[in-house]
């Protein structure tokens, strides 16, 4: 988190070959085929109870990539790295102390790896690690630059939340458009994050107490 | 008790009710001033029970130009069979204040671990609020060789907003309960938790008080809560811990020696 958007300009991050970006591309789609748009992570707690309205999201989501998106950046690149993907899981687990995130995030895993394996000749993705994890092994694997993988990952996240965000109140395709957008710095900073912190009590809140609302739209 | 250096001084311990002794920790300059290091090792012993609370709020006091943070390290070893009943008071930051806090517990086989935290934002009755400059904590909880319950985080209220709806939203006060016995079912903790939630749910009155209950990877269980005023958490950990404790080992809790 502490380089500054402007210096990140002409890094590393695309030097990857074409296959590698469309492959990237593909991972990171929304549209990717593991769930992912069946989980709002507590979102829809904060929607119901008014908590979260359109005017906030930009705000609330600058706040969450501060937070959780940079404790997933940060292990994004730990899975880069690491020979140790399910010590590295496990680690992921005891932090996620909502169990509703925890398992959305264990089955979009789960569900990622088997859309990786199934696709490659090899399978060599395991399928019991957090979606953060998995993404970023799979980067790895495919000799994708690392700040690339990191990037993506939180993008397709926040794309996600947007998503979630506009199924749950009342908002249209441009203004979508305009946060994703506007949010893209913010993406940068959390996305250089090595750094393992994360507070958000109230969001956890919200994830524990989402299976209390009478109608949910959302498995998390 | 096998030591003891100034500040800390540990009160005599006394009997339990069902078994065990309840110690209080007493800081006898009051506080915890800028540059201080304070470590508390503790070790439960195979069989034993323990209730370890504190005689009163941890203050953080304000930092002073050229010490080190404060800073306070706890480690918890609970033997196979045992009981810690960690129930220190609220920690205060006060305006200026920079502190770092570690506290690992480690449980042996079937030990049994409740343990709660409050932190406050400040000295709210001298108009201090999330007026301190860092604090930074880190939390590892483990049953065997099993991590079940890790956090870090730093808060720097003048560089990130706290009431930003992913952090604390409009409340000031954070309470953490962990519940946890090594080796025990996930049934037993599921069950246990749609218990607790049903007190969570009586708890929270929205814009007051807000509480969850999950359980953790393995081996246990989180209340959180987040408050506009420390007034009444106690009183809602204690039910909660009750409930838990009759659940866990089918003994009511015995709340310390004091008004909560």
């Amino acid at each position: 988190m502490s380089k500054a958007p402007a210096q990140i300009a002409g890094s590393r991050t695309m030097h990857m070959g074409e296959i590698g970006l469309l492959r990237l591309l593909q991972l990171a789609d929304s549209a990717l085929p593991i769930g992912s748009a069946s989980h709002s992570f507590g979102l829809e707690t904060l929607a119901e109870e008014r908590v979260l309205t359109p005017p906030d999201i930009e705000t609330f989501l600058l706040a969450y990539l501060e937070e959780v998106g940079a404790l997933d950046a940060a292990f994004v690149r730990k899975a880069w790295h690491s020979l140790h993907l399910k010590a590295l899981s496990d680690e992921m687990s005891a932090r996620k102390l909502a169990r509703d995130s925890r398992d959305a995030s264990l089955k979009l895993g789960r569900r990622f790896a088997e859309l990786v394996n199934a696709m490659v000749e090899q399978p060599f993705l395991e399928n019991n690690l957090h979606y953060c994890i998995a993404f970023g092994a799979a980067g790895a694997a495919f000799g994708i630059p690392i700040d690339a993988v990191a990037l993506a990952y939180l993008n397709q996240s926040i794309t996600g939340l947007v998503s979630c965000c506009q199924r749950l109140m009342p908002l249209g395709q441009v203004a979508a458009s305009r946060i994703m957008w506007n949010l893209k710095p913010a993406i940068v900073c959390a996305s250089l994050s090595e750094e393992v912190s994360c507070f958000s009590p109230f969001l956890e809140l919200a994830s524990m107490r989402h299976q209390s609302i009478e109608t949910r739209l959302f498995i998390s | 008790m096998r030591r003891q250096d100034p500040p800390w001084k540990v009160v005599r311990a006394f009997d339990l009710p069902h078994a065990g002794k309840l110690v209080h920790l007493h800081n006898v300059s009051g506080g915890v001033l800028a540059g201080d290091r304070l470590e508390l090792l503790v070790e439960v012993e195979e069989g034993a029970a323990a209730q370890i609370t504190t005689t009163g709020a941890t203050r953080l006091y304000r930092h002073r130009a050229g010490a080190e943070d404060s800073e306070q390290i706890s480690r918890f070893a609970v033997g196979d069979g045992a009981l810690l009943e960690y129930l220190p008071d609220t920690v205060i930051p006060y305006a200026g204040s920079r502190h770092r806090q570690s506290t690992e517990i480690r449980l042996g086989r079937g030990a049994t671990l409740f343990w709660w935290e409050v932190l406050a934002p400040g000295r709210l009755a001298a108009g201090e609020r999330f007026a301190f400059e860092r604090l930074r904590l880190k939390t590892q909880v483990y049953a065997g060789p099993r991590q079940i319950l890790r956090e870090d985080f730093v808060l720097e209220p003048k560089g990130k907003d706290l009431a930003a709806a992913v952090r604390m939203f409009t409340y000031t006060h954070v309470a953490n309960l962990c519940i946890a016995q090594e080796g025990r079912s996930p049934a037993l903790w599921r069950a246990l938790e749609e218990r607790l939630t049903e007190i969570a749910q009586k708890r929270t009155r929205p814009g007051q008080s807000v509480w969850g209950v999950s359980t953790l990877t393995s081996d246990g269980l989180v209340v959180r809560g987040l408050s506009m005023t420390g007034c009444f958490l106690h009183q809602a950990l204690i039910e909660f811990w009750n409930a838990a404790r009759l659940a866990v080992i089918g003994e009511v809790a015995v709340p310390p020696r004091k008004i909560y």
